[in-house]
């Protein structure tokens, strides 16, 4: 019998040491759920939205959004001031006198200079690399070291050459110093020359990846490859208990696929103003369960509502400002933001939903290609087909019946009222009325596809999830009762969807983009000749033509005029792509008792700036939209 | 026995390279780039070929060799044999830096999650799966020992036929519809267990849901054996001599009966520690299951090759030491 007993002794001994071992902390100050994990806290790496949020609470870069503002303001952060040259080639920052690292260091200008360096290094292999090369000499210095990297790599052949790798890396920085106009002229003053006048550097500077890593802590885990001359770094920079940052938190524990805790930074030169103790974000990958973990209590705020009963949610929300309409359009009188006026209203938890405008739009990609990988030639390389597509589409009916997350349909590419100072086209009508549908028959009439006839069979391409079906079905029933025209739908896993639109191997397929930073080229760059996410390859003359004039003027709103033009271009015209709508985020969060949660249309939200009210760590006040300022264009203060 | 435990030893790194092998064919033929992010922003040409190159993704038998040389601790030992980690580490110091991290078996990094590596991901969720597993058989033990012992003591009685649904269930129903209606009653309706985020109540319900089908099979397997030996001699010269039912069942009978639950048992742990993932994700606990299956999504291939090594890794031992302890408790076994 003891025999028999030795197998589950064993058991419940392994039982017992993970249950030691594993234990749960207690709830944080503040919890937040997104929808996935984030991969990865190394600035320049990162790619993702909940990446880049995590990013400020432990990084500070040289500005922040001022995400309370009606006009979308920059203000100070780590630098305290800045001034311009009289060409805008020429910026000058000063870096805060008080700002700190997480371990008591002061922040200085050179700090800046290492860290944007190491962006722009190929080595690093990063998404927003364009960034960087807003800065004179970046694109040059890219060019330089993939070139000397890879010709270093061929020499070896195999063989390791530490000595000569390192010599190589010295030489790099030499280079760099020679190529790039980014200086730090003393400790606290950062030096950037500019490929040419960017009007919305600081919309850029703001942007998350701009912020500045570590040097000394960085320079510990990188490393020389001997046979490729490559430089590498170790992922354990980011881990709790060796990562050093210079924003309001730092991160205090980080378990894989579990969760991540902040904990408050006192070295942080506004920890005064910061109302949490420690942050926490849960791992909760099922959209269900992330509901049920905000309606228990255990989360204050969902970043992303991904369940089936979402458009109930939305209904009942409606429902509920129907019922209070004169007290709403009262509010809205008074010049209340949109989770002010929430706030004064009875409380009740239908308002516990939250539709936030976002910096996105889906859209349809047709392929402008003049043939098809397989040879046949490609109708939708005439414009007048995909303007008769588009037109044909009716758009409203999907974010009514389909979508039903209260969401816009939309006629441009760039959601509007978006961007400071800038005037978004018309478009093509959302909703074809019977005039519209002679219009798009006429133009295929001139394409030379009268009823469809001679027209191949559309193919249009979606990847599975998401309720891009739905979409796409409803598509396909508006063309082919509009227009005659006979469409096929195809259904492909996400990696497949993502490679045949690389190589543009697909006719019609759904798409979609947010944009980064507070201009219009954040979207209207993806429809470049050439460029990597032109997944339409789509090429116009006029339309690039356009973009580089933009970019030589010097006055911002000539500037955004002539790019309110080139996205006529697109949405009028050329039609390269048909807007779908503009995504609404479906945040869950309790307006009453959660501040800080800003309804700024480009989800530029900072964890580290809300605030519980009644929780005696911060004020009981909301923090509300401020009015815009009555000067210029381009989002500049 | 240790001529049996030497030969499973030698065979073992035979069979872990067919494993891999196969492992890393299948997973290069997933359609797609690895390094692609699926949703979101696609970086410049020259800066994904790039990418390609620093993870050595550029040819499959580039991946194949460089990926075994690192893994199985080969390109430490050259390393450090031939001269070059100390050339390296010379080189780096003497321009003012610290000597690289260098790691005897590195398995590389997450493609999806570039802040770990893949050994932090397996050391960080093996032990939750191997506690769930543990904890799961060990329920199971606890339910199909008493159902079995009561069906076999009392066959064709209405507490028999009562087990009898019981482990039909467990059997037949899939431990997602069990998962979800157990969150159900008490996550939603009574509010014991948090709901959502992880707790050690909701990884015991999920243990308690992975049990099920364990359970019946092993309520089945005592049922039967119990019936049979409960019908032996021994067992009736047992109850002439006075021995008491209760001791007669649980010392004379269980002994006997319970030799095809140990048999049993083993090869389950296995399965239960290695193949929770739907488990996982119902009850949103982080074992290893469920980076098996995000890395066949993503095409992540360190961490698929990672995660299915150790599970052949644990399969193989796991066998091993069923074989060698079922010896030991049954000497009569050859």
């Amino acid at each position: 019998m003891f025999k028999l007993l030795v197998p589950v002794a064993v058991l419940v001994a392994v039982l017992l040491a993970a249950v030691l071992i594993d234990r749960p902390l207690p709830r944080a100050d503040f919890v937040y759920i997104e929808r996935s994990e984030v991969t990865t806290l190394d600035l320049h790496k990162a790619s993702w939205m909940h990446d880049l949020r995590m990013a400020t609470n432990i990084y500070e870069g040289l500005v922040r959004y001022d995400n309370f503002t009606a006009d979308y303001r920059k203000k100070p952060a780590t630098a305290e001031s800045w001034t311009v040259s009289e060409d805008g080639l020429r910026w000058t920052f000063t870096i805060r006198a008080g700002a700190k690292w997480s371990d008591g260091q002061a922040v200085k200008a050179s700090d800046f200079v290492y860290s944007y360096r190491r962006g722009m290094l190929p080595d690093m292999a990063g998404d927003y690399i364009s960034m960087f090369q807003l800065i004179r000499g970046g694109k040059a210095f890219y060019d330089w070291r993939a070139k000397a990297q890879s010709e270093f790599a061929a020499a070896s052949k195999g063989r390791a050459r530490p000595a000569e790798a390192e010599a190589l890396w010295k030489q790099t920085l030499a280079k760099f110093d020679e190529l790039v106009g980014l200086k730090a002229t003393d400790d606290r003053t950062l030096v950037m020359e500019l490929e040419r006048p960017t009007p919305y550097l600081l919309e850029v500077l703001a942007y998350e990846v701009m912020g500045p890593v570590y040097p000394p802590l960085v320079d510990r885990f990188q490393s020389i490859d001997p046979v490729t001359g490559m430089v590498k770094y170790d992922s354990g920079w980011t881990k709790p208990g060796v990562l050093i940052g210079n924003g309001p938190f730092v991160l205090e524990d980080w378990r894989y696929k579990r969760e991540m805790r902040l904990r408050k930074n006192e070295h942080y030169w506004d920890a005064k103003n910061i109302h949490f103790n420690t942050i926490s974000m849960p791992s909760v990958p099922d959209g269900n369960a992330a509901v049920l973990a905000f309606q228990t209590g255990a989360a204050d705020w969902l970043t992303d509502v991904n369940v089936a009963f979402r458009g109930d949610l939305v209904a009942r929300r409606e429902a509920y400002l129907k019922k209070h309409k004169d007290l709403v359009e009262k509010l809205k009188a008074q010049g209340l933001d949109r989770v002010e006026i929430d706030r004064r209203l009875p409380r009740d938890e239908a308002l516990f939903l939250q539709p936030m405008d976002s910096f996105g739009t889906y859209f349809i990609n047709f392929n402008c290609l003049a043939r098809l990988p397989d040879g046949r030639v490609n109708p939708l390389s005439d414009a007048r087909v995909r303007r008769a597509l588009v037109m044909a589409m009716d758009r409203s009916n999907i974010t009514k019946n389909v979508r039903r997350a209260g969401e816009e349909p939309a006629s441009t590419l760039i959601p509007p009222r978006s961007i400071g100072g800038y005037e978004s086209p018309k478009g093509l009508p959302c909703a074809p009325d019977p005039q519209a549908i002679a219009q798009a028959r006429q133009l295929l009439v001139e394409a030379g596809f009268p009823q469809g006839q001679g027209l191949p069979t559309l193919v249009f391409l979606f990847n599975k999830e998401g309720g891009h079906d739905l979409i796409a079905q409803a598509i396909k029933q508006d063309w082919e009762q509009n227009l005659g025209v006979s469409v096929s739908l195809e259904q492909v896993e996400i990696k497949v969807f993502r490679e045949k639109l690389k190589n543009g191997d697909y006719m019609i397929s759904r798409g979609s983009w947010f944009g980064d930073y507070g201009d219009p080229l954040t979207f209207l760059d993806l429809n470049r000749t050439n460029d990597g996410n032109n997944d339409r390859k789509y090429s116009s003359p006029r339309f690039d033509a356009l973009l580089d004039e933009a970019n030589s003027k010097r006055d911002p709103n000539e500037r955004m005029r002539i790019l309110s033009e080139a996205e006529r271009v697109l949405m009028e015209e050329d039609l390269p792509l048909a807007p779908v709508f503009h995504y609404k985020l479906l945040y869950l969060f309790d307006p009453w008792k959660v501040s800080g949660i800003t309804p700024h249309p480009r989800q530029k939200q900072y964890p580290f700036q809300m605030n519980i009210m009644g929780d005696e760590l911060g004020p009981d006040v909301p923090m509300r939209m401020r009015p815009a300022l009555k000067t210029g264009a381009g989002g500049t203060p | 026995m240790t001529a049996l435990i030497v030969r499973r030893l030698i065979q073992m790194p035979v069979i872990l390279l067919v494993i891999y092998t196969l492992t890393l064919v299948l997973a290069w033929k997933i359609p797609g780039s690895p390094l692609d992010k699926g949703e979101g922003r696609r970086p410049p040409a020259e800066v994904q070929e790039a990418m390609l190159r620093q993870y050595n993704l550029e040819s499959f038998w580039g991946f194949y060799w460089s990926y075994l040389d690192s893994a199985t601790g080969v390109k430490y030992v050259r390393e450090s044999l031939s001269g070059e980690a100390a050339a390296v580490e010379k080189a780096a110091i003497q321009a003012g830096r610290t000597a690289p991290v260098r790691r005897v078996f590195d398995l590389g990094p997450s493609l999806t999650d570039a802040a770990w590596r893949v050994d932090e991901i397996l050391l960080g969720s093996l032990p939750v799966s191997m506690a769930l597993g543990s904890a799961s058989i060990l329920i199971a033990l606890a339910i199909g020992l008493t159902a079995g012992i009561i069906g076999a003591v009392k066959p064709n009685s209405a507490a028999d036929f009562f087990t009898l649904l019981l482990s039909l269930v467990g059997i037949s129903l899939p431990s997602f519809v069990i998962g979800t209606v157990l969150l159900m009653i008490f996550a939603v309706w009574l509010g014991i267990v948090p709901a959502g985020v992880y707790s050690p109540k909701t990884a015991l319900l999920g243990a308690f849901t992975l049990s099920l089908p364990y359970a019946a099979y092993v309520a089945r397997l005592t049922r039967l054996g119990m019936i049979e030996v409960l019908g032996a001699d021994y067992i009736r010269t047992a109850r002439a001599k006075g021995v008491s039912e209760s001791r007669v069942i649980l010392r004379h009978a269980l002994k006997n009966a319970a030799l095809p639950v140990v048999s049993y048992i083993g090869p389950a742990t296995a399965m239960a520690m290695t193949g929770s993932f739907v488990i996982e994700r119902v009850f949103n606990i982080n074992g290893m299951g469920q980076h098996f299956v995000s890395g066949v999504i993503n095409k992540d291939l360190f961490l698929i090759i990672g995660v299915v090594m150790v599970f052949s890794t644990m399969l193989i031992t796991l066998n091993l030491i069923v074989d060698v302890l079922y010896r030991w408790i049954d000497p009569r076994i050859e």
